[in-house]
């Protein structure tokens, strides 16, 4: 079994449906994500998919293929996978109890994929939406762990850019 | 088709009438910062009217784990009753159907089954055998339904009970699965609706199709159902190979007229603007119609969420939702006028700064509607808010 099957079969016991992350890659859910990014320290790379979803599809197959992308996250980030029609509950870092898909409706979730960079804490670094190529994920890898958010916006990050 | 919208246009008799809100009242008395009340529920059954009495239900984390709540009020009270507790461990997505003279049916999902009591005085019982989700009600009298998402092998599958009242209790007389064969993917999130004629009809979020459908299916017994439908009229597909359609979610139903079934979801056909919401008619020959979109040209372009659709005998249709087209989320509501959906009003209580969101409504016997939702202020205490409206 897939490690993302297996933590949510394992932790969740509740009304079920899998959505589509990317193969290969140790994505799992949303409470054992937060609880591993809290002992590792290591940022939170949410992907926020959703069951059917044609531009996820052509996300996983064109840019979470590359296998240096997929060390590259695995490495560093605890990821997490949301179906965002899902009933299945999360707790936020505020204690609050929600469903996935409420999470959505929190994050304003306007479409799907949408990808969501978060703090060992839980707290939001960025949001963004729709598909995103290898090389787009390297630069918000660079922008995340090299602490650019806390002085610049991903704009202004990704306009000065060399 | 002729036959069908002239029934539309009649129904639709009282829609021009605006409405005539009351004051707002706090429904919920225990309050913090962190403390979560919640009014989600499948087919989003939170508030009923029995006889004079309101009644609310939902679920908040006041004493460290989710546990469920009722509160009630009689009409001519200034406050609401202060709450009692549904269950006795975790409790969740309450749901609640007047009985008459005051009288209520609770159910909820609790340690992996559901459950139900009659109140006042009714002691709980537990309604699936196995593990079960998502629990709805719908009553027609002294008939109450039940449907859930009863595991099923790897899947859940929706289930409708038929239950009897005895005394102050419930009796399970009969429990159902909508179809015979084991699922081949997730079904989740019923809706229930006992439409004038007492039959039965139950949509919910289906995934056979790889992708959450809103399905339906009708009972003139509530014990044998037809073979499901789509309640949606695109038929989304795979683009260039990839996925397998756009989603659909939420499904909720409620009676209308003297036979109609109506019909809401949230759905994400037009995939740029968020979920939409669309609705759809059975006017009484238990057959859902083509699909009309809710929401007007001011909410196009952004998501809705936690759709409701509330009818009543007379022929009054109303849909409520949130949104934030005006920049923090508000109340919505849009009448049907024959045939399309008015303009969105925003309910005044439920607009304004701050976050006012997940409304319920219903109808009472006398026509008002009774509405409540969520309201998370700046300090981020979140109260349960209720009011009523008649029309002018």
């Amino acid at each position: 079994m897939k490690p993302y099957l297996l933590a949510t079969a394992l932790l969740f016991g509740a009304v079920t449906a899998w959505a589509d992350p990317p193969a290969g890659y140790p994505f799992v859910d949303y409470n054992a994500g937060l609880k591993a990014a809290r002992a590792s320290g290591k940022p939170i790379f949410l992907y926020f998919g959703r069951y059917g979803c044609a531009w996820c599809d052509h996300t996983n197959k064109q840019t979470f293929s590359d296998a240096a992308l997929k060390k590259l996250y695995s490495s560093h980030y605890e990821l997490v996978y949301v179906d965002s029609e899902s009933g299945r509950r999360v707790t936020l870092p505020s204690g609050e109890r929600i469903t996935e898909a409420e999470l959505g409706v929190r994050l304003n979730a306007f479409a799907t994929p949408l990808f969501v960079y978060l703090t060992p804490a839980g707290e939001k670094i960025v949001q963004i939406p729709g598909f995103k190529t290898v090389q787009d994920f390297r630069d918000f890898d660079r922008y995340v762990r090299g602490g650019h958010y806390k002085q610049q916006t991903l704009l202004e990050f990704l306009g000065g850019k060399s | 088709m002729k036959a069908l919208a002239l029934l539309l246009m009649v129904l639709a008799w009282p829609a021009q009438a605006a409405w005539e809100w009351s004051a707002p009242l706090t429904v919920n008395l225990v309050q913090g910062a962190a403390i979560f009340p919640h009014l989600e529920s499948a087919n989003r059954r939170g508030v009923a009217v029995s006889g004079d009495t309101v009644g609310v239900v939902w679920e908040d984390n006041r004493s460290g784990s989710p546990q469920c709540y009722l509160a009630t009020k009689v009409a001519a009270a200034a406050s609401f009753q202060p709450e009692i507790r549904l269950g006795e461990s975790d409790c969740y997505e309450p749901v609640l159907v007047a009985l008459g003279e005051g009288r209520f049916v609770a159910a909820w999902e609790s340690a992996g089954k559901v459950h139900a009591r009659v109140l006042p005085g009714g002691a709980p019982i537990t309604l699936s055998d196995g593990d079960a989700a998502q629990i709805t009600l719908a009553a027609q009298g002294n008939t109450v339904y039940a449907a859930w998402a009863a595991q099923a092998g790897r899947f859940h599958r929706i289930v409708v009970a038929r239950l009897a009242l005895q005394a102050d209790g419930l009796d399970v007389k009969t429990v159902q699965p909508v179809e015979a064969a084991m699922p081949t993917d997730e079904q989740g999130w019923p809706a229930l609706a006992v439409a004038g004629d007492g039959s039965v009809t139950v949509a919910w979020e289906d995934r056979r199709y790889r992708h959450s459908v809103p399905m339906v299916s009708h009972s003139r017994d509530g014990r044998s159902f037809a073979s499901p439908a789509r309640l949606t009229d695109h038929k989304s597909g795979r683009v260039d190979g990839l996925g397998a359609g756009t989603g659909a979610m939420r499904p909720t139903l409620s009676a209308w007229g003297p036979r109609g079934i109506a019909a809401v979801w949230l759905d994400k056909r037009d995939f740029l603007s968020g979920y939409d919401v669309y609705a759809a008619f059975d006017a009484g020959n238990r057959r859902f119609g083509k699909n009309v979109r809710v929401q007007d040209s001011f909410g196009d372009n952004m998501a809705q969420w936690h759709a409701q659709i509330v009818g009543a005998a007379d022929g009054s249709l109303v849909a409520l939702w949130d949104d934030a087209r005006d920049g923090t989320p508000d109340v919505w509501l849009s009448e049907w006028t024959g045939d399309a959906f008015g303009d969105d009003v925003a309910v005044p209580a439920a607009a304004g700064p701050g976050q006012q969101s997940d409304p319920l409504a219903v109808f009472d016997a006398a026509g008002s509607l009774h509405a409540v939702w969520l309201d998370r202020d700046e300090a981020t205490v979140t109260r349960i808010r209720y009011a009523h409206a008649r029309r002018k």
